[in-house]
């Protein structure tokens, strides 16, 4: 275990990452109906290579408590209720952020009858991050970005 | 492939019971006269499909002889209007109605509760509802109701021309994308009666098997993460982020979409891109084998791991366990065998040391896999993978079958083509078949282990909802 966590410690100096002055924002993940795709790269964005966490995001467990809803998927008929619940949960003020092409309305090829997407005709979308998936370091790009181009009452912080 | 065989429904199930060939799935589908009917794949020394006709929309159950025909038969019911006689009570799988009695299954007893989980999960998870029947922490059973992912994606691609059925289907799983694009070429070309050449054949496998290898790593830090032990999980986690830039280099695509098509293979990538490839897969192999060692001597890993969802090998074979689930529990059942259509010279599966059938088996297996998937890659990254072509033998409509090990396990695409579109495709893949064990093998867990023994699995939710 000794060795392992060495080895860890090193590669983190080594790619050398930026770390960044504190600030914090909840961020809560819905999957609605997505491949997988932007689940894996949110994951490693949070992972040792990009280390969202340097900018003060944090996944929380609930909605609860958070400031972010950030959706992936298509928004299937069967997510919609629980998608819906999920923000209302939420405390104000809240934002929405569209995570990959299927909650913007491209991506996947549904049947319409299985879909109620895009993610606009269901909830206020405040942030927009395109692609199939986005790149790790693109999404914590795009939510700093799209985060930092809110009017300053909008903004969690 | 030629027309199904097709039965009369008062001899369907004594055919399926007698026949010699594995099970791998059966589904509905519109009969040559457009009257509805069922199809079930055989895997033996061939492919095969047999049909019955949905009489008055009604088909003999198997799901007694057959248990791995479960969640198919309640598939067909939900979305094609098929009966099932003998399958009763029928629950719902795909549909989602409000009354649990019409999904669930009762659990009575003296103490006995039930914990409600999803279909959104505490972490970054794709979204499924479990229903856990527990007395304190033991779990009874479990109903799983999954599709809420679902997207209608088969009936998406019908309709369509085999290239375009080909994108919709892509975007089925991330995890599997390849495995899924080439079972589907693969049955696209059989109904067409046409054949990879050999360049096509070790580019997708080379794919095939770089997508194993980002999975099995990403497979082992999910576990780590299921006992909480954080290092292994990052360390992993980077692990599994180098091979992926390995298939980013090599695809220009990170899960490599789009990078199997119908078409072939595309121009070699350079003698220097394929050593640097086959460089960085030995060191990621070489790593990932170092840092298991390490985890070996973490007793609280191995407390955690060895135990715990256990599917024995007769279960496992009257579920139709697939993948690495199925050899963990000892059977060496492997697709990529009689992968003709892929190029695997001298394959034998690889079981893990101690196949008892537990979490601990898994991780095992998955160590073990990633070896020989490496050996694989870094054997194909030798020699020019490409350019490469699917030759054309008559072009015709039929029916195809098209089968590919994914990380975790046997994915069965079947399709229909007429005049040139797809007129039914089927994708029954490795996480579907292992679902209803997950179930299982939680049973005789507490709790509290639910979490390790899913990720032990670590199947996919969004090929399984499609």
């Amino acid at each position: 275990m000794y060795v392992l966590l060495t080895n860890l410690a090193r590669m983190r100096r080594r790619i050398g990452l930026t770390r960044q002055p504190p600030a914090s924002c909840a961020i809560r993940h819905v999957d609605a109906g997505s491949c997988n795709g932007c689940e894996h790269e949110l994951i490693a964005a949070g992972g040792p290579r990009y280390d969202l966490a340097r900018y003060g995001f944090a996944i929380t467990a609930s909605p609860r408590h958070a400031d972010v809803l950030l959706v992936t998927g298509p928004i299937t008929t069967r997510m919609l209720e629980p998608l819906r619940r999920a923000y209302a949960s939420m405390p104000e003020p809240r934002l929405v952020a569209a995570l990959g092409d299927c909650p913007l309305g491209g991506g996947v090829t549904a049947h319409p009858h299985e879909v109620a997407g895009p993610l606009d005709a269901v909830l206020p979308v405040d942030i927009r991050i395109p692609g199939c998936p986005p790149s790790p370091d693109r999404i914590a790009e795009a939510l700093r970005e799209g985060l930092a181009g809110l009017p300053r009452e909008r903004r969690p912080w | 492939m030629p027309e199904p065989l097709r039965i009369p429904a008062d001899a369907w199930r004594d055919h399926l019971a007698h026949d010699p060939d594995a099970f791998a799935g059966l589904f509905a589908a519109a009969g040559p006269d457009g009257a509805p009917e069922v199809r079930a794949v055989l895997v033996g020394d061939a492919v095969r499909i047999v049909a019955t006709p949905a009489v008055d929309g009604v088909v003999p159950s198997v799901v007694d002889l057959l248990p791995a025909a479960d969640w198919d038969e309640r598939e067909a019911t939900d979305l094609y209007g098929v009966r099932f006689a003998g399958h009763e009570p029928h629950r719902a799988l795909v549909h989602h109605p409000d009354d649990r009695a019409l999904w669930a299954t009762p659990v009575e007893g003296r103490d006995v509760h039930r914990v409600p989980v999803g279909p959104i999960h505490a972490g970054i998870i794709e979204s499924g509802h479990f229903l856990f029947h527990v007395v304190g922490e033991r779990v009874l059973h479990v109903d799983a109701r999954l599709f809420h992912k679902h997207r209608g994606l088969e009936r998406a691609a019908e309709g369509r021309s085999p290239d375009a059925a080909l994108r919709v289907l892509s975007r089925a799983c991330a995890g599997c994308a390849v495995t899924n694009a080439v079972a589907f070429c693969a049955a696209v070309e059989d109904a067409e009666g046409r054949a990879p050449d050999e360049a096509v054949r070790r580019y997708r496998t080379l794919l095939i098997e770089l997508e194993r290898i980002w999975n099995h790593l990403n497979d082992v830090a999910q576990i780590c993460a299921g006992v909480g032990l954080t290092p292994g999980t990052m360390a992993f986690a980077e692990l599994k982020e180098r091979a992926q830039r390995v298939c980013a280099a090599l695809t220009g695509h990170r899960f490599m979409f789009d990078a199997v098509t119908l078409a072939g293979a595309p121009a070699d990538p350079g003698e220097a891109a394929r050593r640097d490839a086959a460089a960085e897969v030995t060191d990621i192999a070489a790593e990932a084998a170092a840092t298991a060692r390490q985890l070996l001597f973490d007793t609280s890993l191995r407390d955690r791991t060895t135990g715990p969802g256990v599917v024995d090998a007769p279960t496992a074979r009257s579920l139709g366990v697939v993948g690495p689930a199925a050899r963990a529990a000892g059977l060496a059942a492997d697709s990529r065998t009689a992968a003709t259509h892929l190029w695997y010279p001298e394959f034998a599966p690889a079981l893990p040391p101690t196949p008892h059938g537990d979490v601990s088996a898994r991780l095992e297996a998955r160590w073990v896999e990633l070896n020989q998937s490496a050996a694989i890659a870094m054997a194909l990254l030798g020699e020019p993978i490409g350019p490469g072509a699917v030759h054309a033998a008559d072009e015709g409509d039929g029916h195809g079958v098209g089968i590919a090990e994914s990380p975790r396990g046997r994915t069965v695409c079947t399709v229909e083509l007429a005049a040139g579109a797809v007129r039914r495709v089927h994708l029954r893949t490795g996480s579907y078949a292992n679902w209803p064990a997950v179930a299982l093998a939680a049973t005789r867990a507490i709790l509290p282990d639910f979490p390790l023994v899913n990720k032990s699995f670590e199947l996919c939710y969004a090929c399984v909802d499609r």
